[in-house]
């Protein structure tokens, strides 16, 4: 079998989702051990950017330099470490973790029986950094937690009547923030109440009280269902759409006895909310669904709600789905960058892989939709949720606005102006169209169907006037193949 | 690859070193490498790792496609790092215009082994390349940058061709505004061409070679100066920081490159004359301000800010001691900087935030943010320095500007704190 390659890798390891998730946490300290870089990337390089958070404060390296590698070991820098700390008084009232990572792993270091000799009660993790992924990473550091700082103390925890707890997000949950705040709204519209949001809003103290709640939320397709089915009691997923929440809304209401009052919440967001879909689909705007395609990367819960939604409620095309993590027909990185490379869809949600793809196909009639990390978004305002109602009128308003923004870069504009600043070729007032060979007009066709739809009138009529303007320049009399590819290398 | 020793003991009387303050330091090397046009970079490491530097590459360092072999523990285990490392470059080299394929080792692919001799040299027109940048062994970024510069100049640099009198390289990730200032000045003083690296072009690298001397703008490019003094071309110290810097090495350069002295003299002192006026014009007298970044340019700007007036007791970099950096560390302390701190952790810098009370921070990250929870304003150096200019007269003015802009906004920073503690 040839080596498997990874191109702009989306999903990072294991050592990541535990520090994400812990971290979120803030009655916990992690002793990282890691080289530097492990630690500046995971706590203030890349959160920057993700959850735009200046640094995350509760973890210290260990700091592996060459002569841990070089056989010593990092057991006396992880003591250290931690001895430092605890005098620092950095560890008071916190539950001291030491957690592995790909290099520590790579030199073997198991510290199980180092950790058990520090102060009492510290732990040690084993991020299995070199095989898992960051969805199972997250899936199983919240086993970990409910299995060693949950169930033990949630004997003798029962659920109380009408409470729901929230499963994820952790650190680096794209958008986390509004469909946090949606999927809230949406259990207190059902006639819910909020136990435990966890880890985000929760401390590792609060662990034994997920016991205490009728119903588990669990935000997340990709993880969180393993706490879930160890906690024991009925599990929804957060959903996406107007079918699918309504569903939601009506099963936990039923879960919790409150059914009237979901059926009353559902009927209100149907007057007042979901009123802006019902608007849209009444106008203008909802007849380009039918004829706009999107492709799709993202998350598992964010491929599959936008497919559903999109696809199954909208009539939208969907060109192409890629979850993360991948499902088994589900196209790589390479695949999909050939896909925008030959013809990308209208829209493309995605991570900034997409766009650095549409960036090399130098596709600009496409309109771009952060959906998932990789890729620097603050999202940290609760008004943009792809979840639930407000999702559902969210999502089909950006891709409205999108729309009225590829129309409108398409609109002609006086040539006086661009002339001004040394723009484009002028082209002479009412200059008459010059005849096209046949495959010349082959080639202008071809180029207008890897465009999407809406902008293609005014951008046939734009391909026309510059290929023409160019052959003015020139001087000829007719429009060659060769002038119409000369004249599409330039437009891009 | 040589080798830093890192202390884990704790000197006496000193702050306990628990976080220290770098980007990574592999992505120094991506950084210059992704930039290169027609470069398409490997990188053999574990996931984690690639995540997050891919993350930051794709932020600060081009918009470019990155391929890499899969190295988890079925791989490393079964020893298929070299196979792995080998199909990805392949697969790099066809990428449209493909000229050189840089394979950034890091530090599980460096653990493990990476063995340069069953790796290609080439691959059709592209040249490969290995940069060995294990986070365990460099400690900071900007040294990274060197290193990959190093390896790139021992492959592509021409030292068939004719030397090429006259010429400089100019080494350094600057504005790109100061590449030009001090390109048009050195040409003023009778240079004929200036080589800027790391840069964009693959043909740059091939005609540094060929180049008669080498000025380091920043003092972390010590493998790239052992390269240039085993090639027996000359190395300019210093940088054109400030108005004594820019005055030195003006005179420098000029004796490096044998130019006529009068000339060189009369551009010298114009330039001093302009950074004089500079500062006659506009000074940070009465400033306190502790320079802290991880960058390894700190103490050249330190340098620039208490020739402008202000005070500036504290200067903390990520990278370690050198003789290239010592010029600066006795010029700052000669002028009252009392602590110039190497290979820092954030609690030395939080420990000197205690100690001087600043009137303005520049740092990394989580310092800054520290800073501006008490009030003081703080900008993170990184990012604000590469957007501006920094050399000569006209880089002095250009900083001088933003620090005295930047105090004179200081009352948000306080009202902001006051907001957030009702």
């Amino acid at each position: 079998m040839p080596p498997s390659l990874i191109r702009d890798l989306s999903d990072t390891s294991g050592y990541w989702a535990a520090v994400w998730t812990m971290c979120a946490l803030p009655d916990v300290h992690l002793i990282a051990d890691a080289p530097v870089g492990c630690f500046n990337l995971v706590a203030t390089a890349v959160p920057d950017y993700t959850d735009a958070v200046p640094h995350i404060a509760n973890i210290t390296p260990a700091t592996i330099t060459e002569q841990e590698v070089g056989g010593k070991g990092t057991s006396d820098k992880v003591r250290w470490t931690y001895e430092n700390l605890r005098a620092s008084g950095a560890l008071d009232g916190k539950q001291t973790i030491v957690i592995s990572t790909a290099e520590s792993e790579m030199i073997g270091a198991d510290l199980s029986s180092v950790a058990a000799t520090l102060g009492e009660g510290t732990r040690f993790y084993w991020s299995n950094s070199l095989s898992e992924d960051e969805w199972a990473g997250r899936d199983r550091v919240l086993r970990w937690l409910w299995e060693h700082f949950g169930a033990p103390r949630a004997i003798g925890v029962n659920p109380a009547p009408g409470t729901v707890n929230i499963i994820g997000p952790t650190y680096g949950c794209y958008n986390s923030p509004s469909d946090l705040e949606e999927v809230r709204r949406l259990i207190t519209g059902a006639g819910g109440r909020l136990n435990l949001v966890y880890p985000m809003e929760a401390t590792l103290a609060d662990t034994p009280r997920l016991a205490a709640a009728q119903v588990n939320v669990v935000l997340y397709r990709e993880f969180g269902a393993g706490m879930a089915a160890a906690i024991g009691q009925p599990v929804l997923y957060a959903p996406f759409g107007m079918r699918e929440t309504t569903a939601f809304v009506r099963e936990l209401g039923r879960l919790l006895g409150t059914s009237a009052q979901a059926e009353a919440f559902i009927a209100e967001e149907k007057r007042t909310t979901l009123r802006a879909v019902w608007d849209l689909w009444r106008g203008p705007q909802g007849d380009w669904f039918g004829t706009t395609d999107v492709g799709i990367v993202a998350g598992r819960s964010y491929a599959e709600g936008l497919t559903r939604y999109l696809g199954d409620e909208l009539g939208m095309k969907i060109a192409f789905v890629s979850a993360r993590p991948r499902r088994p027909d589900d196209p790589d990185n390479d695949a999909i960058r050939q896909t925008l490379h030959r013809r990308a869809p209208a829209f493309v949600f995605g991570s900034i892989n997409e766009k650095i793809y549409l960036a090399e196909a130098g596709a600009k009639f496409v309109r771009f939709m952060p959906a998932a990390f990789p890729g620097p978004t603050v999202r940290r305002a609760v008004g943009t949720p792809f979840m639930g109602y407000r999702g559902a009128v969210y999502v089909i308003q950006e891709i409205v606005n999108g729309l009225y923004e590829t129309l409108f870069n398409f609109l002609p504009v006086d040539q006086a102006y661009s002339a001004m600043r040394g723009g484009p070729p002028k082209i002479d007032a009412a200059p008459g169209n010059l005849p096209w060979q046949l495959e010349a007009k082959a080639i202008l066709d071809d180029a207008l169907e890897q465009m999407p739809y809406i902008p293609r009138i005014s951008a046939s009529r734009q391909l026309q006037m510059q290929v023409e303007a160019l052959a003015r320049e020139r001087g000829l009399k007719e429009i060659s193949p060769e002038l119409v590819r000369e004249a599409l290398g330039r437009a891009r | 690859m040589e080798p830093i020793t890192l202390s884990a003991g704790q000197p006496e009387g000193h702050v306990c070193k628990l976080h220290p303050q770098s980007m990574c330091p592999a992505f120094g090397s991506l950084r210059i490498l992704s930039r290169i046009e027609g470069s398409h970079p490997v990188m053999a490491t574990d996931t984690g790792c690639l995540y997050g530097l891919t993350f930051v590459t794709h932020f600060y360092g081009a918009r470019k496609s990155i391929l890499a072999p899969t190295l988890g523990s079925a791989e490393l285990y079964a020893g298929e790092i070299v196979e792995g490392t080998r199909a990805a470059i392949e697969a790099a080299a066809q990428e449209p215009g493909c000229q050189l394929v840089p394979v950034v080792s890091l530090c599980v692919a460096e653990t493990a082994g990476m063995p340069e001799e069953l790796l290609p040299r080439k691959v059709g027109d592209a040249e490969v390349v290995l940069v060995r940048v294990p986070a365990y062994a460099i400690h900071s970024h900007p040294e990274a940058k060197d290193v990959a510069l190093e390896a790139l100049l021992r492959r592509l640099g021409d030292r068939e061709g004719a030397l090429e009198a006259r010429t400089a390289v100019v080494v350094g990730e600057v504005f790109p505004g100061d590449q030009l200032a001090i390109d048009g000045i050195l040409r003023r003083m009778g240079v004929e061409a200036t080589i800027a690296l790391p840069g964009r072009s693959v043909h740059d690298l091939r005609r540094a070679g060929r180049a008669a001397a080498l000025a380091p703008l920043h003092p972390f490019y010590k493998g790239t100066t052992r390269l240039y003094r085993e090639w027996g071309v000359p190395v300019a110290g210093g940088a054109p920081v400030g108005i004594s810097g820019s005055y030195a090495w003006l005179k420098t350069i000029g004796a490096l490159l044998e130019l006529d002295p009068e000339l060189v003299t009369q551009v010298a002192e114009e330039e001093r004359d302009r950074a004089q006026a500079v500062v006659a014009a506009k000074s940070l007298k009465g400033a306190r301000v502790l320079v802290t970044g991880y960058e390894g340019t700190e103490l050249a700007y330190a340098r620039l800010l208490t020739e402008a007036g202000a005070e500036v007791p504290y200067v903390s970099t990520s990278i370690g001691t050198d003789p290239l950096v010592l010029p600066d560390e006795l010029w700052l302390k000669a002028r009252g900087t009392r602590d110039v701190v190497y290979r820092k952790a954030l609690e030395e810098d939080m420990a000197a935030l205690d100690r001087y009370a600043p009137d303005f921070v520049l740092g990394t990250t989580p310092f800054a943010a520290a800073a501006k929870e008490r009030g003081i304003p703080a900008m993170y150096f990184t990012n604000q320095l590469a957007s501006r200019p920094f050399f000569l007269s006209g880089g002095m003015a250009a900083t001088i500007g933003f620090v005295a802009e930047t105090l004179e906004r200081g009352v948000r920073y306080r009202e902001m704190r006051e907001f957030f503690a009702e």
